[in-house]
């Protein structure tokens, strides 16, 4: 079963496209991260699969349940989510936010919940507006992860967190994903947590999925080319992904590893390197 | 639903402390107009929870919990039923133990009744700060129409039935447009940036 599945989705705000005929699928057990610059419709994405939006054509299903059926209420206590803010009242403490999670959720367990707040050394007593950014997202994960969902959706969620926390929360939830039905479908703009943690990389341009694979498939498939303009210029034109020019007059580019000659000196390219590559192509054409 | 009015409680306990004591102590206060204001300012808690919800993007967060939308707004008039209702006990205690007229909570209770019918679906749909005009222009509605009635009644010659009558009318009135402002809410809020 899929975690999962949006088919042709389409919606606009105010006339303009946010998303255009967007299908992604993230199959069960895997990690998927969502990649793209602000406004590629990352978030919208997430509004719209937790049924929080409306499309205007669409087939989207989460833990293959219609996201717009009524049966998806049940669903969502399945799903934990993490937004790009932690959108609960500014006066409120951990243990008050707690006390309402357990009235919303049936499987809400508060010993998990007080076991992440000592995890993550949040206070119990102290205001959530007196909360640093950081806190503030730890708080909205121990949220997501106390209600034992399936999947989670997490929306920019390492952002502001310290490099020594970012590390422990993706430990986290790679132990989550140990779970065989267990899934994770994250956004993010920090593309090395994404390259740590993902099984599979979408990435959105403009509202446009311009591509969904395995991370493993998009390393082995793209490789870095640096040397001179004309070295470049004898690959075929279609092994060349982007270009940029590099210090001492040289080039940089992205290459298609199999379109080029085994001679050639290639480097590792990481996913940022692809995705940097990629949007800067699609904004030469 | 129950987690929502325990989210708006502990919110509306937090920040307006000093303003739930001055309604305790008006409720408690002899005079009927005391009463009338303490258990119609109860009536407007719920915009104010309302505008701390906004204020913290809370629909955002609560959109991706299992609420429906239906949970969200019947919560705000349970919140407004639940403070009135205390308002309204207080006083009526209050008036029980000083032997004095207790006809002020009910013209309270149906003027919240009414507020909140009219003003919370305008919130729903167009936020707290914009459905804020929709209240004022009714408050000035009623304080006109209040007292051009109150005006009528008394230089009538039936000032007696006619204040009986009115004060089943009011009741009557204020149940059913709670009755049709609730689903109105209900639509209006699945409207709201969808």
């Amino acid at each position: 079963m899929n975690a999962i599945t949006l088919n042709h989705v389409n919606k606009q705000f105010g006339g303009v496209a946010a998303i255009r005929d967007l299908s992604l699928t993230v199959p069960s057990g895997t990690i998927c991260g969502l990649v793209g610059e602000n406004g590629a419709g990352k978030s919208t994405t997430i509004r719209l699969l937790m049924g929080a939006l409306r499309p205007e054509s669409r087939t989207i299903e989460v833990l293959g349940t219609d996201s717009f059926s009524p049966e998806f209420l049940h669903v969502k206590e399945d799903v934990g989510v993490v937004l790009d803010e932690a959108y609960y009242p500014e006066v409120l403490n951990a243990v008050q936010v707690g006390k309402i999670m357990a009235g919303t959720f049936h499987r809400w367990d508060a010993a998990l919940y007080d076991g992440y707040l000592k995890r993550f050394s949040l206070p119990e007593k102290k205001a959530f507006k007196e909360f640093s950014r950081g806190m503030k997202m730890k708080l909205a994960i121990a949220v997501a992860l106390s209600h034992k969902p399936r999947l989670l959706v997490l929306d920019e969620a390492t952002s502001g967190l310290d490099p020594i926390v970012r590390d422990e929360v993706l430990e986290i939830f790679n132990e989550f994903t140990r779970e065989e039905d267990h899934s994770v479908l994250i956004s993010s703009h920090i593309l090395s947590d994404l390259e740590k943690l993902c099984d599979y990389i979408a990435f959105l341009h403009q509202g446009r999925l311009l591509f969904c694979d395995e991370k493993d498939r998009l390393l082995e498939e793209y490789a870095l080319f640096t040397g001179t303009a004309e070295q470049l210029a004898e690959l075929q034109s279609d092994a060349v992904v982007g270009r940029e020019a590099s210090s001492f007059g040289g080039v940089r580019a992205l290459v298609k590893r199999r379109q080029v000659p085994a001679a050639l000196k290639l480097e590792r390219a990481s996913v940022e390197d692809i995705v940097l590559f990629l949007v800067k192509g699609e904004k030469n054409r | 639903m129950r987690a929502l009015i325990k989210k708006d409680l502990f919110v509306l306990i937090r920040q307006m402390r000093m303003f739930l004591v001055i309604i305790v102590v008006f409720a408690i206060l002899p005079g009927n107009s005391m009463t009338v204001f303490a258990v119609v300012y109860t009536a407007m808690l719920p915009y104010t929870a309302l505008a701390y919800d906004e204020r913290s993007k809370w629909d955002q967060m609560a959109a991706m919990l299992p609420y429906t939308n239906g949970d969200i707004v019947l919560s705000k008039y349970l919140l407004g039923y639940l403070l009135m209702g205390c308002a309204a006990l207080l006083s009526l205690a209050a008036k029980l133990i000083t032997r004095s007229d207790p006809s002020g909570m009910l013209l309270g209770l149906c003027i919240g009744l009414l507020m909140m019918a009219l003003t919370l679906p305008p919130m729903f749909r167009f936020g707290v700060e914009k459905g804020r005009m929709f209240f004022v222009f009714l408050m000035v509605l009623l304080g006109v129409g209040g007292t051009s009635l109150v005006t009528g009644i008394t230089e009538s010659p039936n000032t007696g039935s006619m204040e009986h009558l009115l004060m089943l009318i009011l009741p009557l009135a204020a149940v059913v447009l709670n009755a049709v402002s609730i689903p109105l809410s209900i639509v209006l809020y699945g409207r709201r940036d969808r």
